[in-house]
């Protein structure tokens, strides 16, 4: 019985669920402080070649995630300075960030090609309880860091609205006015809260590398997770716990194209299936920016926007 | 906390002619020297390698043709997503409406080139291709002006649905767009009549000639018309258009429509120049989102595009061609790309601001 295609899609969906998870907890921190790191995807790209690349030649994997998630803050920093620093525009520097991570993860991939990671992040097992109907593949028999993914988003959602800091998080995206008045640094929580956001993203991109995708496939190894995890925050209302489900949600979308291959029902020609995720995404993003839904969704107000001190 | 120094972003009340062209030529040596930095941490001659890409991109003959040619489909998108941009619309999936416009193109190609001219044929193709670049925005564009939907995600999450209709169309057995009975799926080449040749048996087309026009004439249509004042009064202030009675919301949709149709073009003008075909090879090379990089060094200025365009054209052409002189891998071409942007995109901030550091003392009461 666990052995059905539909348990094993659903265990996939949300093993799938985890750089989602990651790079759109990394997107929500950032975008909380109100920096729009549109990167992501480059991001992702290079932590994830990177992981592979440490992984490669030192044989540790764990190695190969830590140094994955550095590179992942080092390319947010860049988009920090700019945005932050600099106060260049937002969007065109997130997308700066994307073709430059493209390249250079292409370039650093060179020597990977045709290559696969030796030893791979394993799944746990519960004994029994990995052996339950339904349950137990999905619950019980996800890997370390899928487990870690979803607590560090009920962390990050405690820390959001139970913690002082986190106030002081939201409120750098709302008003980031009042944050200065209180004599705190706007620009250092950004700096700060954007790198964090990088480091996420990185460890998304590094699992995405040691525990699913296993060989370099050049820019199809995320073949645009990164557009969908900053989708995926807008869909979430900016907030962890949903943010979790819309990420389950869209790795059924991501994992269902495969599903329908393998059982071979070819009603709707594979290439075709291949748009779903995107499609989904589109249509949710559609969906939720009628006007009546709009104002509940919480984007944070400053989003997007340099702050800049009224001098008198 | 504080420190004893602080820097002050003090606003140009005018910008220095200068500085406009000072900090783009120093953000491509900013990115060409960290560039060979990079090279050398990596274990590749950065000397053999500009100086291949140099000569293979622009200083030999053929390479100064290829790079023409090249920036033909680049000044396209570069155009494309300019037109956007300069009204605070950042359509960034001209990489798609690029797909788009090659379908389209071959489609008119294969379907109507038996029977036409093709002096009638040429800007058939063209025409074709871009209606069906504009198409693929079409959604964006409407729920953007409806909606207030951002476009930012929109038109980038079309570009994945639209290669994987490319991929559909080349990939299908027995698709309209390839060559039956062929061994590997391989786009149908479009006839004669729908296809140019290049100019001197050279890779650069007289479709080159036609967007330098079309660069130019956005041009003037930016600075003299009314509709160009229109987009610039939007973009400068919204509120400003509503009181002066200009529909937003229609310019909003005209003008996204037309940033479509501009890649749309880009992926058409492939169709009678270079590939002739509907080719799956084009996902790779990322073109349309080359666009965006040409369209911000140059500031959305129409006529600064041609240039940026052509300088990217002979990057990347020169890029392309370091596998075969050298083995530095060609995503050098791309990462310099990206690293040209981020430095211009730092510079920006000398340009707009004087910056100075100052005691606090002083600047605090």
């Amino acid at each position: 019985m666990n052995g059905n295609i539909w348990v094993l899609t659903s265990a996939d969906s949300v093993a799938i669920a985890t750089t989602l998870i990651l790079a759109a907890l990394g997107a929500l921190f950032t975008e909380r402080a109100g920096v729009l790191n549109l990167g992501i995807e480059g991001i992702l790209l290079t932590s994830a070649i990177s992981s592979f690349l440490v992984a490669d030649s030192s044989g540790s994997i764990w190695l190969g995630l830590i140094v994955g998630s550095l590179v992942g803050a080092l390319l947010a920093g860049i988009h920090a300075v700019l945005s932050v620093v600099l106060r260049a525009n937002q969007i065109v520097a997130g997308l700066a960030l994307v073709i430059f991570g493209t390249g250079l993860a292409n370039f650093l991939g060179k020597p990977a090609e045709g290559k696969t990671v030796t030893t791979l992040i394993k799944p746990l097992s519960f004994g029994p309880l990995s052996d339950i109907p339904f349950v137990g593949p999905i619950v019980f028999r996800q890997d370390p860091i899928t487990y870690a993914s979803i607590v560090i988003a009920v962390l990050a959602s405690l820390y959001l609205f139970r913690s002082r800091p986190g106030l002081e998080l939201r409120a750098t995206g709302d008003d980031p006015a009042t944050v200065d008045a209180q004599g705190l640094s706007v620009a250092s929580i950004r700096l700060r809260y954007t790198l964090f956001g990088g480091l996420l993203v990185g460890l998304g991109g590094s699992w995405l590398m040691l525990a699913q995708s296993a060989a370099w496939h050049q820019a199809a190894t995320t073949n645009g997770v990164g557009w969908i995890a900053l989708a995926l925050v807008v869909f979430a209302g900016w907030r962890p716990i949903r943010l979790i489900f819309g990420a389950i949600l869209f790795g059924f979308t991501l994992q269902l194209p495969f599903t329908l291959q393998a059982e071979q029902i070819t009603f709707i020609p594979s290439a075709l299936m291949q748009m779903l995720p995107y499609l989904a995404t589109l249509i949710a993003l559609i969906a939720l920016s009628r006007p009546s839904t709009r104002s509940k969704l919480g984007a944070p107000k400053s989003l997007g926007i340099p702050f800049v001190r009224d001098e008198r | 906390m504080r420190s004893p120094i602080r820097i002050v972003f003090e606003q140009r009340n005018e910008t220095a002619k200068h500085l406009s062209v000072l900090v783009p030529l120093l953000s491509v040596v900013a990115a060409l020297v960290a560039g060979a930095l990079f090279l050398l941490a990596t274990g590749y001659s950065p000397i053999e390698t500009y100086s291949n890409m140099l000569s293979d991109g622009f200083t030999s003959s053929r390479g100064m043709t290829d790079t023409l040619g090249l920036s033909t489909v680049l000044i396209c998108t570069g155009i494309s997503a300019a037109f956007a941009f300069q009204m605070n619309l950042y359509n960034i999936g001209g990489e798609g409406q690029l797909y788009l416009g090659m379908i389209g193109g071959a489609w008119a190609g294969l379907a109507l080139g038996d029977q036409l001219p093709t002096f009638v044929m040429i800007p058939v193709v063209l025409l074709v291709g871009s209606l069906a670049g504009a198409s693929w925005i079409l959604l964006p564009a409407f729920v953007r002006s409806r909606l207030g939907t951002s476009e930012i995600v929109t038109t980038l999450l079309l570009t994945y649905i639209a290669a994987s209709l490319v991929k559909h169309f080349v990939y299908t057995p027995g698709s309209f767009f390839v060559t039956k009975n062929s061994a590997f799926p391989q786009g149908r080449l479009v006839p004669d009549s729908a296809s140019l040749s290049g100019i001197g048996d050279t890779s650069l087309y007289p479709t080159f000639f036609l967007v330098i026009l079309i660069a130019l004439a956005l041009f003037w249509v930016v600075k003299k018309t009314e509709y160009g004042y229109r987009i610039q009064v939007i973009s400068d202030s919204p509120r400003a258009a509503h009181y002066a009675g200009i529909n937003a919301n229609r310019t909003t949709m005209s003008v996204m429509l037309i940033s479509g149709a501009l890649s749309g073009l880009g992926g058409a003008v492939l169709i009678v120049g270079p590939f002739g075909r509907l080719d799956p090879g084009i996902i790779l090379l990322g073109y349309g989102y080359a666009g965006i990089v040409i369209a911000a060094l140059a500031r959305n200025n129409f006529s600064a595009i041609i240039v940026s365009g052509i300088l990217f054209a002979g990057l990347r052409s020169g890029g392309d061609k370091l596998q075969i002189s050298t083995d530095t891998p060609i995503h050098i071409g791309v990462m310099l790309q990206g690293a040209i942007l981020l430095f211009a995109l730092g510079g920006e901030a000398f340009r707009r601001y004087h910056i100075h550091a100052v005691r606090t003392e002083r600047a605090t009461q």
